[in-house]
């Protein structure tokens, strides 16, 4: 939908995820979108290098989140917060409405 | 032109840096780290130099490796014999959501340095407090108030703007309270 404008439709998925759960990291975006980890690394640097976002350590996992810092992060997040409206239901569930809450070690996720 | 990375003081360096970008019709404006070394009297030592400019790194990069900076990986340069990596984020110059039109200019023996006024370098580490609650940029903000004459006002008004007036509280209590 944003690809257009954005580029490309991994940085579109890299929106979408930040905007659906404020935080993200390489290889839960690939295995999420099957897309290969460089390619994703890729964008999330391109996107840092923009001030979009900016990136945390989290023991060895480096988590990305919306830069609050960028000037233009109000009217982006209205942007895509509209673009998410026109996406297919199915598609909302699969990729930007899983599980956030916590669930103990050892006990199987329902997918 | 030699000269001696090692022993220069980061107001030096950003001056150095900041006059051959403009003699080469690049305009920049120092932020971040650098400014509260610069306004604490090194104080606080940052490990980086920022500059702000629209021009593209392209442009920037043959300038800078008449200094011996060579381009690391996308905005970032590094000179082997200089402690200070110089980064160059995404323009432009703002304090959270807002433009930054206004600035400072200091002048050194090696030149000039357009940086971030006073005020706006408080707010700035202010900024990263209030989103991040980083006690380090909260230090600096603290730190740069100490040694300067401030316009308080003007900052509490802007916390205010941003909805964070408990926590400027907090770093005037801390700026009353705190031997720096």
């Amino acid at each position: 939908m944003l690809e257009s404008l954005l580029g490309n439709s991994t940085i579109e998925k890299i929106l979408f995820t930040l905007e659906s759960f404020d935080q993200a990291y390489p290889t839960g975006l690939s295995k999420i979108f099957n897309i290969p980890v460089n390619g994703i690394q890729q964008q999330l640097e391109r996107l840092e290098n923009g001030s979009v976002v900016v990136s945390i350590m989290a023991g060895r996992t480096r988590l990305y989140q919306f830069n609050p810092r960028y000037p233009f992060l109000k009217e982006l997040r209205a942007l895509i917060k509209k673009a998410m409206e026109f996406l297919p239901e199915k598609e909302i569930q699969i990729y930007y409405k899983r599980r956030t809450r916590p669930r103990k070690k050892g006990k199987p996720y329902e997918v | 032109m030699k000269f001696d990375w090692q022993n220069m003081e980061i107001k030096e360096i950003s001056a150095l840096v900041s006059s051959h970008l403009q003699k080469n019709g690049i305009e920049v404006v120092l932020v971040g780290g650098g400014c509260v070394s610069i306004y604490s009297d090194n104080q606080y030592m940052s490990n980086g130099i920022d500059f702000i400019t629209f021009s593209p790194i392209k442009k920037i990069t043959p300038v800078l490796e008449e200094l011996g900076f060579k381009n690391l990986k996308g905005r970032l340069f590094e000179n082997p014999n200089c402690k200070f990596l110089l980064d160059f984020p995404a323009p432009p110059v703002s304090i959270g959501d807002k433009p930054v039109s206004r600035f400072n200019n200091i002048n050194t023996n090696f030149g000039n340095i357009c940086l971030l006024t006073l005020e706006d370098c408080i707010k700035d580490r202010l900024a990263a407090y209030f989103f991040w609650n980083d006690q380090q940029s909260l230090d600096q903000a603290i730190l740069v108030a100490k040694r300067n004459k401030i316009n308080f006002s003007e900052i509490k008004k802007w916390a205010k703007i941003q909805g964070e007036l408990e926590k400027y509280n907090i770093f005037l209590k801390k700026y009353n309270e705190e031997s720096f």
